[in-house]
């Protein structure tokens, strides 16, 4: 076949006894058997009427080409992704009644008039969660609005118990910033900056649970704070997506105003995503993902949509892509399609008429700004211009109570790189071990310090500290302290070392003939001798040395 | 209708909608804005005067969307008095806003806030009690099959 025909191949696929529609049914795209591929192969140009008779021929395609097929479809595409984030605040009470919110209590014991949405009841704003929201618009580099309101957005549904949900329609808090970061270097590295169309505040809704034939409500968590982030569609894969996610998470961690945790439920992100062929300047149809609970299903979610979307397209069946909410099915890795809604929503909306205006002045502004700490994208430019390479950085500036650590570290004066590879190396592996976090372990920046300075110095051997390294994690102390008690000061004076293995050397007669008539490699027994005898303390690179010159020396 | 009704149908025939800020619509807002406002849609700073007329609300459509049931009857005879209603606030549109800033609220006092201090309400046995159907701990609703 020459290139021009392989090219012009359409490639389709499908269960082998089912007809072509089988993507609306399954959402399944590619079938495989027994670890094979089954596509058929259907050229593209007119087919004369035996080919028509006969079932194209099937090809067997092993899952690596499956994937490069889906490659090459996609790569005729461009994908357009936009996230709205929902972050729940860490207030200690709700956002209109002092009821407090503690994840995980019994049922509809956190309840009073106004969250319930009783009658005669008004809602009164927690002065938190505007200082919550200008702090977040602040770090998401936004505009903010000094003067902003409430409104109403209306709707039935059980766990809504006014009827309407206390939101901002029209005038957010905050608009038009953005985000910056750096993606992993496993996906290729590289720097993004995502828009942020806006921010604003409003109300959670409470809990409603399927069961039976009925439904249940808790409404617990109904008037907690939330704050909704709406990106711009500046995303176009499914890691950039996932990134801005864990970018978002480490923003709001930073700020202390959320735990931002997928699983619980304090950081939800709903996927918005089309395609378009490469060079056009429509938008296509827009599909929303919902039901995403971690920053890989983000990934793998909108890569599949990408996918389907993609196959679809490219078979002509661009129609069947309707403008509709799916579900992420982590189990079975794909979209699937809610039960379809009937028209838009209306939610009527209207200033709130219980809340004032939200007024800022420019002091209160100024005075959040002041207080911000470091924010992620600045550590990360920090540490790269101390000469950390991208991989520390990322690991370094993930975790904000990390880069706290490291930088006590370093300020108690210890050497850049070493602090770095102790945190990232031995220290990250005993709190993935014994599952703590860097604020629980005992041993301390100022001690970590003292460490690596101990072991530069020359004090102390490198595997010595090594050892001591798990008793200060583990039991806290002090270096200094431990090495006393320990005896485990190094070893450097060289006559002492050539005492010791002039000792080794007389005890071992036969390994030393054998070493002088050629077996050189028992210099690694003698050394470990040494070392045994002197309980770890001879420094190695002496002690090798002077070993050579006593083994090699003429009796 | 004792007020005015030919005054309040000549004012309804000149109603021109003025929101009074200008916004760009996100992707994820537009969809719910209601139809009359996307079709009469001016910002304070567009000064033409195109007249387009507010449409006759959609009475079935407006009682579906706030849950409340009206028999045919009940449709026919509402319908003129609601457009009335409408007609009769239309009045305002009559009050010439060149010269006053956009206001975003009716209300001249500024915030009203509370500390994130935590209050245990304290009868809720009396708030449990009035819930219709109560199966210890939920509240139990019927199955609502799509959010409206």
């Amino acid at each position: 076949m020459t290139v021009g025909r392989l090219l012009s191949l359409k490639v389709s696929v499908f269960l082998s006894s089912v007809p072509v529609s089988v993507h609306k049914q399954t959402g399944r795209i590619l079938h495989v058997r027994n670890g094979v591929l089954y596509c058929t192969m259907k050229s593209s140009q007119s087919q004369t009427a035996t080919q028509e008779k006969q079932q194209p021929p099937k090809v067997k395609v092993p899952q690596h080409a499956l994937k490069k097929t889906v490659d090459k479809i996609t790569r005729d595409y461009e994908a357009i992704i936009g996230i709205e984030t929902h972050v729940q605040l860490s207030t200690l009470t709700k956002a209109f009644c002092s009821c407090p919110y503690n994840y995980g209590s019994q049922p509809n014991t956190s309840i009073c008039p106004i969250c319930m949405g009783l009658p005669g009841a008004l809602p009164v704003l927690n002065s938190k969660v505007i200082e919550f929201a200008v702090k977040l618009g602040l770090a998401l580099n936004c505009k903010l609005s000094l003067n902003s309101k409430f409104d109403r957005k209306q709707y039935f549904y059980p766990d809504l118990p006014k009827g309407y949900q206390i939101s901002q329609f029209d005038i957010p808090i905050a608009t038009g910033g953005y985000v910056d970061l750096d993606l992993p270097l496993e996906f290729g590295g590289g720097h993004r900056k995502f828009g942020i169309t806006r921010v604003h505040m409003e109300e959670d809704a409470g809990k409603l649970l399927h069961s039976g034939n009925g439904a249940q409500v808790d409404l617990n968590r109904a008037g907690v704070p939330l704050l909704e982030i709406v990106s711009e569609p500046d995303m176009r894969t499914g890691i950039e997506a996932a990134e801005y996610a864990a970018e978002l998470q480490r923003v709001v961690r930073y700020l202390g105003i959320s735990n931002g945790n997928m699983q619980e439920g304090s950081l939800r992100c709903d996927v918005n995503v089309s395609i378009r062929p490469i060079g056009q300047s429509e938008f296509g149809t827009k599909v929303e993902i919902k039901n995403l609970n971690s920053f890989s299903s983000i990934n793998r979610a909108i890569d599949f949509e990408i996918s389907r979307q993609a196959l679809l397209l490219s078979e002509g069946q661009g129609d069947q892509i309707v403008q509709e909410t799916r579900l992420w099915e982590e189990g079975a890795q794909k979209t699937i399609t809610m039960r379809k809604k009937e028209g838009l929503s209306d939610y009527r909306y209207f200033p709130e008429p219980d809340l004032p205006e939200v007024i800022l002045t420019q002091e209160y502004v100024d005075s959040i700004l002041k207080s911000l700490p470091e924010l992620p994208e600045m550590k990360r430019r920090r540490y790269e211009n101390m000469g950390l390479s991208m991989q520390d950085v990322l690991f370094l500036a993930n975790d904000m109570n990390v880069a706290e650590y490291f930088d006590e570290t370093l300020s108690s004066g210890a050497d850049l790189k070493l602090a770095a590879n102790w945190i990232m190396g031995d220290i990250a592996a005993y709190m993935k071990n014994e599952k703590l976090s860097i604020n629980e372990i005992k041993l301390t920046p100022k001690e970590l310090a003292e460490l690596i300075a101990s072991i530069k110095g020359g004090t102390i051997s490198g595997k010595i500290g090594k050892e001591i390294l798990f008793e200060l994690l583990a039991k806290g102390g002090t270096v200094k302290g431990l090495i006393e008690e320990k005896d485990l000061v190094q070893i450097v004076d060289p006559v002492e070392i050539g005492k010791i293995i002039d000792k080794v050397i007389s005890e071992n007669p036969k390994q030393l003939e054998q070493y002088r008539g050629g077996k050189t490699k028992l210099q690694g027994f003698f050394a470990g001798q040494v070392m045994k005898l002197s309980k770890g303390k001879a420094n190695p690179g002496l002690l090798n040395k002077i070993l050579l010159e006593k083994l090699n020396a003429k009796n | 209708m004792a007020m005015g009704s030919s005054r309040a149908l000549l004012i309804l025939s000149n109603f021109k909608f003025k929101p009074t800020v200008s916004f760009s619509s996100s992707s994820s807002s537009s969809k719910s804005f209601p139809s009359f406002i996307r079709n009469n849609f001016r910002t304070r700073n567009f000064s033409a005067e195109t007249s387009s007329s507010l449409q006759p609300p959609d009475l079935p459509r407006l009682a579906e969307t706030a849950r409340i049931s009206l028999a045919p009857n009940e449709v026919e005879e509402f319908a003129p008095k609601i457009r009335q209603v409408v007609g009769w606030f239309g009045q305002l549109q009559a009050v010439d806003l060149d010269n006053v800033e956009p206001a975003i609220r009716a209300d001249t006092e500024g915030d009203n806030l509370r500390e994130d201090v935590p209050e245990t309400f304290e009868n809720k046995e009396a708030l449990i009690a009035s819930v219709p159907s109560y199966k210890e701990p939920y509240i139990k609703v019927p199955k609502v099959l799509n959010k409206e």
